[in-house]
């Protein structure tokens, strides 16, 4: 956990934002989820379009939190994600973020919305990089 | 209006260029649609010209309109030089202190700016630009197809005989075979509600399309990043593609009017569509990777591994790296080159769909050079 501010400021300097005209969801996303006790506040989010679903990964190299279940309601661009993950303690907790996509035509474009799970909830906030 | 520009209304010109050049930016390269409100009634401007700025992506006319006493300066916005040559237009056809008529949509910002449908000289109204002028050459009886000494249609000119490109395509925007949408030259639909019938779309790309459409275009990577005309868009511009074939090495060079130079190459060696090791094995493209093959008259080409970074075709379709384009071309006659295209996108589209149309062959012309530059208007 302490490499991922690391990771995402060499993230934020070394990557250039690459076009992408597909699919909204697809490409790396950096933000926050805002006082998430558990994964800390930076969020990196890698998202792929197969065709028929949305797949990623979360915090990729550090918790490596897999969502199982990641939609898109074109009407209105809104997200959901859910991904089951371990708290400190290694309990299982599950995010549940909702959020929706604005300056859709903007290479980089952000999610907002708002993340949960047992251990807490908070405003979730990324741009595509 | 007037006639003789005095050294005030140079300075009003001076000024007008100066404040047009500065506000450039907020602009930069954008579709036409984009810019200007193409379903709004149109501006009558009758002016002198200030001056007159030749180049790329777009030439424009400064001119001075005189109303009620007032003198403000208008810049007239027309396709690229490239275009207006194809129409017999160059960068001396009008001068500084000359008096025309202008005609066209205004911008959508309500600055002082036009995109110049009409301009007519203001003495004797006759057009100085007359957009999509047909091939005078066309001859009304068809000609017979040239063929190469293997008997396979020559896609050019023969070795020795008159240099040419395909110009004037029927269609300039992606539609399904069979549907029936009314569309402007930049493909903007009349009707948004038509959306839906233009492609069998996924509900995420339909609802893309939508908001592509309701931004008229304005945000399209081709005008607003220079992106290349990739994908179908080639074939979609009158600034044409002109085919080289390489017999001896068994490709086919497409070379693109509408790009920055750009061209593609279609091989015919039975090479895998699969990128260089170590080069570009995992750099999809702009262009895909083409294997063709003649299938009687016909040259088939398959196209894979297209990137994302690019709109496909004009209107702002949406397609994904699963893009799988079919090409079929067809000289039918000496001047009739049938394109048609099998769209084959599980990513965005529900079904493989198809669409065709045709290009003329311009001889004896040069394939244009357009240069697109995303830091003007």
């Amino acid at each position: 956990m302490t490499r991922l501010p690391l990771v995402l400021l060499a993230l934020a300097v070394a990557v250039p934002i690459i076009a992408q005209e597909g699919h909204p969801l697809k490409g790396s996303w950096i933000g926050v989820w805002d006082s998430n006790t558990q994964h800390g506040n930076d969020l990196l989010m890698v998202l792929n379009w197969d065709g028929k679903t949305v797949t990623g990964i979360i915090n990729p190299g550090t918790d490596n939190i897999k969502p199982d279940r990641v939609t898109l309601d074109p009407v209105g661009w809104k997200v959901h994600i859910e991904a089951d993950a371990k708290d400190k303690q290694g309990a299982a907790i599950r995010y549940v973020i909702d959020a929706a996509i604005q300056q859709l035509e903007m290479t980089n474009r952000v999610m907002v919305g708002t993340w949960k799970s047992q251990r807490g909830s908070g405003k979730f906030e990324m741009r595509r990089q | 209006m007037n006639t003789k520009p005095s050294s005030r209304t140079y300075t009003a010109g001076a000024l007008g260029l100066a404040l047009f050049l500065w506000g450039a930016a907020a602009w930069a390269h954008h579709s036409i649609s984009g810019k200007f409100d193409t379903k709004a009634a149109k501006v009558d401007l009758s002016g002198v010209i200030t001056s007159v700025d030749w180049r790329n992506p777009h030439a424009h006319i400064f001119m001075n309109v005189t109303n009620r006493g007032e003198t403000l300066n208008w810049a007239v916005e027309l396709e690229s030089p490239s275009l207006l040559e194809m129409d017999g237009w160059n960068r001396d056809t009008l001068r500084p202190g000359e008096t025309i008529v202008v005609k066209g949509p205004r911008a959508r910002d309500g600055s002082r700016q036009v995109w110049g449908e009409e301009v007519r000289y203001a003495s004797n109204q006759l057009p100085v630009f007359a957009p999509k002028v047909k091939l005078s050459h066309t001859p009304a009886v068809p000609r017979p197809t040239p063929t190469w000494p293997d008997g396979h249609p020559a896609l050019g000119a023969l070795p020795g005989t008159a240099d040419g490109f395909w110009t004037d395509p029927s269609k300039t925007a992606l539609v399904e075979d069979g549907v029936n949408v009314a569309m402007d030259p930049y493909g903007v639909l009349e009707n948004l509600a038509d959306a839906a019938k233009v492609a069998p779309m996924q509900p995420w790309a339909l609802e893309l399309y939508r908001y592509r459409q309701s931004r008229q275009l304005r945000d399209d990577p081709a005008y607003v990043n220079c992106k290349p005309p990739g994908g179908v868009r080639q074939y979609q511009s009158r600034l044409g593609i002109q085919f080289i074939e390489d017999r001896e090495r068994k490709r086919i060079f497409v070379m693109m009017g509408s790009g920055n130079h750009n061209y593609r190459i279609i091989y015919l060696d039975g090479r895998k569509q699969v990128g260089l090791v170590g080069g570009d094995d995992d750099n999809p493209l702009y262009f895909g990777r083409s294997a063709g093959r003649w299938e009687g008259k016909t040259l088939v080409v398959d196209l894979v591994d297209f990137n994302e970074d690019f709109w496909f075709t004009q209107g702002g379709l949406p397609h994904t790296d699963k893009l799988h384009l079919i090409e079929r071309f067809t000289r039918t006659d000496f001047d009739t080159l049938r394109y048609e295209v099998q769209v084959d996108d599980p990513g965005a589209y529900t079904r493989n769909w198809s669409a065709s149309w045709t290009l003329k062959w311009n001889g004896g012309a040069a394939l244009p050079s357009y240069f697109c530059q995303n830091n003007r208007p």
